[in-house]
């Protein structure tokens, strides 16, 4: 599904992604750990084009993307992004949010969109606040509903870039749970997270970054039973959970 | 002395009604014509293409850089020896909204500039494009916010229209001027105005206020 051949990232002079190698399968889940400025921020981003690459080659559904043209726009609607700070539009209200997309992006039939969308924020347990404007909801029910606008557009791929990360402890598990239904389904996510125990039990593979390169993968079972790498026992020693 | 202040007061207050429609006409239209300049300032700025950034610059520079009044006589003399002839309220139009314009212009610029980029990110993560995240998800925004500074430079730009007097135009203080002098009685004359003026400002900024609450209304 999404395809990582020698990926390097440049800002200035400093070299942020150091060769990326990797694959992910249709409906595998796989959840990326590391350190801050490890890179995996940076990864998912170069994914989604939010940062443009300075070599190597992204392909997605068996095509490869460049960095220019109509090609990015169209790979973003099969490949969404849900943002740690949400990005809720807060003019719209919660179901103009997730109709927002389909609407203006493909010029769906508002009835319809409308009839989605408010499956979908079902579907996240936010039926009852279709209405709200994000400024009334938790940040769990925000990301909730950014959750919600992201699958309006039927993606096959959904990036996750450290979604509890700005949420208060009590609200994490609404998301996590959501995030495990979706999992279920067989959307295949990438996901870039402090969630250990998340990572742990969601995940088909688990890729650890370290300074900018995948310095170990593997099953949830290796990486967080059986690390080998120096890096990354010291990283799961820190967080000691 | 004060009762014969305010018997020329009554008396004229009245005459002065064709001279503060002037000033409304002025007025709106240079707001209006200099909301649209701004916005295509602003829109031709955030382009990212050298010429037009580099264009809209000279203009706000110039505008900023140069008194008010000069650019009115500039407009009024040099372009009907351009062999553009549009008269006198045309040019008086022009020449505020010109000016209105680039001021607008930067009010905008800096509302969309302060929009958080998240914003934009997640508008064309859904595969919007630049266009579409601006007109969508950017100005509606950005819009709300210029609100109180808009406000500030429309009753700026009722103020400024008195600059029109010196193209002969009657408006208020065209007449004002013409009043003192035909009676010799010069301050009841500058008193209406001034009161004319305070109607039309406090008016217009009750009005914003207005709408800056009901824009509010959904957000933090």
């Amino acid at each position: 599904m999404v395809t990582i051949k020698n990926l390097h990232k440049y800002y200035g002079d400093l070299e942020v992604l150091k060769g990326i190698d990797m694959e992910v399968l249709e409906g595998e889940v796989v959840c990326m750990i590391g350190s801050s400025g490890s890179g995996k921020s940076t990864l998912l981003r170069c994914i989604n084009f939010l940062e443009k690459k300075n070599e190597g080659e992204i392909w997605i559904d068996g095509k490869q993307v460049f960095n220019k043209g109509k090609d990015i726009n169209e790979i973003r609607q099969k490949v969404s992004m849900v943002f740690q700070r949400f990005n809720l539009f807060p003019h719209m209200t919660a179901v103009q949010n997730v109709m927002e997309g389909p609407l203006t992006v493909l010029d769906a039939d508002k009835e319809e969109t409308k009839k989605q969308a408010l499956e979908l924020l079902e579907k996240v347990g936010l039926a009852d606040k279709a209405d709200e404007y994000p400024a009334m909801l938790s940040g769990g029910q925000q990301q909730r509903v950014a959750i919600a606008r992201t699958l309006a557009m039927s993606p096959k791929v959904v990036l996750f870039d450290e979604p509890t990360s700005a949420l208060d402890p009590e609200t994490v598990g609404e998301v996590l749970t959501v995030m495990k239904d979706l999992a279920k389904e067989g959307m295949t996510m990438i996901v870039v997270t402090h969630e250990m125990s998340f990572a742990k039990e969601v995940s088909d593979r688990v890729i650890f970054l370290n300074e900018g390169v995948i310095a170990e993968q593997g099953t949830p079972e290796e990486i967080f039973g059986n690390p080998k790498h120096e890096r990354l026992k010291a990283f799961l020693g820190q967080l000691a959970f | 002395m004060l009762l014969d202040f305010f018997s020329v007061v009554i008396e004229y207050a009245p005459r002065f009604i064709p001279g503060v429609i002037m000033t409304l006409q002025l007025s709106v239209l240079s707001i209006l014509l200099g909301t649209v300049f701004g916005f295509f300032a602003t829109m031709l700025k955030m382009s990212k293409i050298k010429p037009l950034t580099k264009a809209t610059d000279i203009y706000i520079t110039i505008v900023r850089g140069t008194p008010l009044l000069l650019q009115l006589f500039f407009i009024f003399y040099a372009l009907p020896d351009l062999g553009i002839n549009i008269g006198r309220f045309t040019s008086a139009v022009l020449g505020l909204a010109f000016h209105n314009g680039a001021y607008i212009s930067e009010i905008f610029r800096g509302a969309i500039e302060s929009i958080d980029y998240g914003q934009k990110e997640a508008a064309r993560s859904l595969g919007m494009t630049s266009w579409q995240a601006m007109k969508r998800v950017i100005l509606p925004q950005a819009f709300k916010r210029s609100v109180p500074a808009l406000g500030n430079q429309f009753i700026i730009a009722v103020k400024d229209s008195s600059l029109a007097s010196v193209i002969t135009i009657t408006e208020i203080i065209m007449l004002t001027r013409q009043y003192s002098a035909a009676t010799f009685n010069a301050w009841p004359m500058y008193f209406i105005a001034g009161c004319y003026y305070l109607i039309i400002t406090t008016s217009l900024s009750k009005a914003l206020l207005m709408l800056e609450k009901r824009l509010k209304v959904n957000e933090r």
